[in-house]
């Protein structure tokens, strides 16, 4: 069965996840997003409606992909949730953790799916990575250093630098490190950051997580880095291995510089399947019934609860230990 | 212009000797170790002279010694030197408590005799392009440093590296001051906080922290983190290595101190073999010319103070879960 897909938003994510959909076998049949100049293309571009009213959209699909901006993502989840539709939704999954672990209870309560688009968990590097240390190679994981550095997003992503709307380069960007740390090293106990903002840049972060089994994760957030470029890493030691990420990309070419950059910075990837269509096909399947997902919603609002006590040690200066996290 | 090593507990010894047998005017009068079978072992690898005492080596006359003894015993070697006029090239940290490092510096500067930190990464041509990098403000301002300094568990080299007593702790102490040297030289400011996670989970045999990672504030505002972890396991192809990248307003540099290296592949092992410059000769090299009267010591006891300053401090954060003022 094709599923259909109500999309939310227009902006770079609606595009990225409405090519995951088509690659899934699936259909985006309808799209919401009032005062978009974006939106018109996106729909015509996909074959899909534009929709009046989220309550039209959501009587006329069978899944909800929420690609809003953040702060707006509750509101979304708490309608689609009472209509009985299901829910993907990009991350973060709230603005705050209290936004996060409300729509994780109201899609409980009313029996709708709600799967979020931690996309890192879908990075081969990333996933590979997870499975040797599921397997034990690397033994108990001691020190694990994530960086995810890039310039801060420009033009039709402006909200991204609006703090009271994304959460800014903690909430926005170093949440896809948060999440993965949480994912190899368990749940985190107490976090220590530092935060430097020149004008004009989005932030660049450094976090120390201290995990409930002892691990340490060094976590670099960068929306400070050169226009153009984006960087990521991955390193893994444990009590019986080392695991580190050969960096240099499988193609490499040197050319004069252009000056074609996205607005939306994108992790460069040679691959045969993108990440993003790989993360599709994985809620299809989930939303098809024929698998568990791999990104549970608690582990989405653990995510938000872990970038918040980052904010809250920037912002306070010392180190912040977090709750009975699940 | 006669030289001797005073104790030979610490592995360095085991390549200074060569040093000071390469440096042009240095006649190699021999080692001083209280330890016979150490001694013993180690005058018959080297072809050197061995000494009893620290006393003997010196009665043998020697203008400068460098001290290689595990940490808690620098302070009375460099008090016998002091007393009988030998200028002090002491290896690090300089002490395991500030009260030992603060007398190590008075004790020289009252006999009038040369103390020099054996910080060799002042010499690496790579790390002194970094410290141009930074005066000439070519990445702006600078925003952040994080520097990783890893390596094998030490006590394959020494035992005493794991000692509590001897070596006043594990890995922070062993691998923090050499990254927290080069962000004084390179930001050219003094650290005011720092901030401290340590574990035991890599190698758990041993009685003292082996994972770490420290951030220090400087009073600039300026921030970096240092990964101090011992965790190269036992089969990586070297000891370990330093790498540290700045991040600044106009740009971000990155050094990998040990980069020039060829990997082989032989008798069924992997090594890395350095072919760069000979940073532990540069440093001889330039004490020796201190010592002769052609330039001040490039790195100072008081350099060595401020580093251990750092080291312990994170100790004290680490027991506190908190941040603490250097």
């Amino acid at each position: 069965m094709t599923l259909r897909v109500g999309i939310v938003g227009a902006g770079n994510m609606a595009a990225t996840h409405a090519a995951g959909w088509n690659e899934a076998g699936d259909r985006v049949t309808h799209i919401l997003a009032t005062g978009s100049t974006r939106a018109g293309s996106l729909a015509a571009d996909l074959g899909a409606e534009l929709s009046d009213s989220y309550e039209e959209l959501l009587a006329a699909v069978d899944v909800v992909d929420i690609c809003s901006p953040t702060d707006t993502h509750l509101g979304y989840v708490e309608v689609a949730a009472a209509s009985g539709v299901s829910v993907v939704c990009e991350k973060p999954l709230g603005r705050t953790a209290k936004e996060a672990q409300e729509a994780v209870a109201i899609c409980e309560a009313a029996g709708v799916l709600l799967l979020v688009a931690h996309v890192v968990r879908f990075f081969p590097e990333y996933s590979v990575a997870r499975d040797r240390v599921v397997a034990g190679e690397l033994g108990d994981v001691a020190t694990v250093r994530l960086d995810r550095s890039t310039y801060f997003p420009v033009g039709d992503g402006s909200w991204f630098g609006d703090h009271e709307r994304s959460g800014g380069v903690v909430l926005d960007l170093m949440i896809h490190d948060v999440d993965y740390a949480r994912w190899v090293a368990g749940d985190v106990e107490r976090v220590y950051a530092r935060r430097a903002e020149p004008t004009g840049s989005g932030g660049h972060v450094l976090a120390t997580l201290r995990h409930r089994g002892g691990a340490l994760s060094h976590v670099q957030g960068s929306w400070a880095f050169p226009e153009g470029s984006f960087r990521t890493s991955l390193e893994i030691a444990g009590s019986e291995g080392l695991l580190t990420l050969h960096a240099s990309e499988p193609f490499s070419a040197l050319v004069p510089e252009s000056d074609d950059v996205s607005a939306v910075p994108q992790p460069p990837t040679t691959l045969a399947e993108s990440p993003y269509v790989t993360q599709m096909k994985h809620f299809s399947a989930v939303l098809h019934g024929l698998a568990d997902p791999i990104v549970s919603a608690t582990d989405a609002a653990a995510a938000v609860e872990v970038c918040e006590a980052i904010l809250q040690s920037i912002d306070t200066c010392q180190a912040v230990t977090l709750g009975g996290a699940s | 212009m006669r030289a001797g090593i005073f104790g030979v507990g610490h592995v360095h010894s085991e390549s200074y000797v060569e040093n000071l047998r390469a440096a042009r005017g240095v006649e190699f009068v021999g080692a001083a170790e209280t330890d016979r079978f150490m001694l013993a072992d180690w005058t018959k690898r080297h072809h050197a002279f061995g000494y009893a005492s620290d006393d003997e080596l010196i009665a043998a006359g020697v203008d400068f010694g460098i001290v290689c003894s595990p940490t808690n015993a620098h302070l009375p070697t460099v008090e016998r030197m002091a007393a009988a006029g030998v200028h002090v090239l002491c290896e690090k940290p300089l002490a395991t408590n500030v009260d030992d490092a603060q007398r190590i510096v008075d004790v020289c500067a009252a006999a009038g005799v040369h103390l020099m930190t054996a910080f060799p990464m002042r010499f690496s041509p790579s790390l002194a392009t970094g410290a141009e990098w930074i005066r000439e403000g070519r990445i702006g301002e600078v925003l952040a440093i994080t520097g990783t300094n890893r390596g094998h568990l030490p006590t394959g080299y020494a035992p005493w590296f794991a000692d509590l007593k001897l070596a006043g702790g594990g890995a922070v102490m062993d691998h923090t001051v050499h990254l927290a040297d080069v962000m004084r030289w390179w930001l050219g400011n003094e650290p005011d906080e720092v901030y401290a996670e340590t574990n035991r989970i890599l190698h758990p045999e041993v009685a003292v922290e082996t994972g770490g990672l420290v951030t220090v504030g400087f009073e600039s505002g300026v921030f970096a983190t240092i990964d101090c972890s011992w965790s190269r396991p036992d089969n990586y192809p070297t000891w370990g290595g330093l790498e540290i990248e700045a991040v600044g307003t106009e740009g971000v540099f990155t050094v990998d101190a040990f980069a020039q290296r060829f990997d082989v592949w032989s008798n069924g092992q992997t090594s890395w073999v350095d072919w760069g410059s000979d940073t532990n000769q540069l440093m001889i090299d330039h004490f020796v010319g201190a010592v002769r009267g052609d330039h001040p010591v490039a790195v100072t006891g008081f350099d060595g103070l401020r580093a251990t300053e750092v080291a312990l401090a994170a100790y004290r954060s680490a027991e506190r879960g908190q941040p603490v003022v250097v």
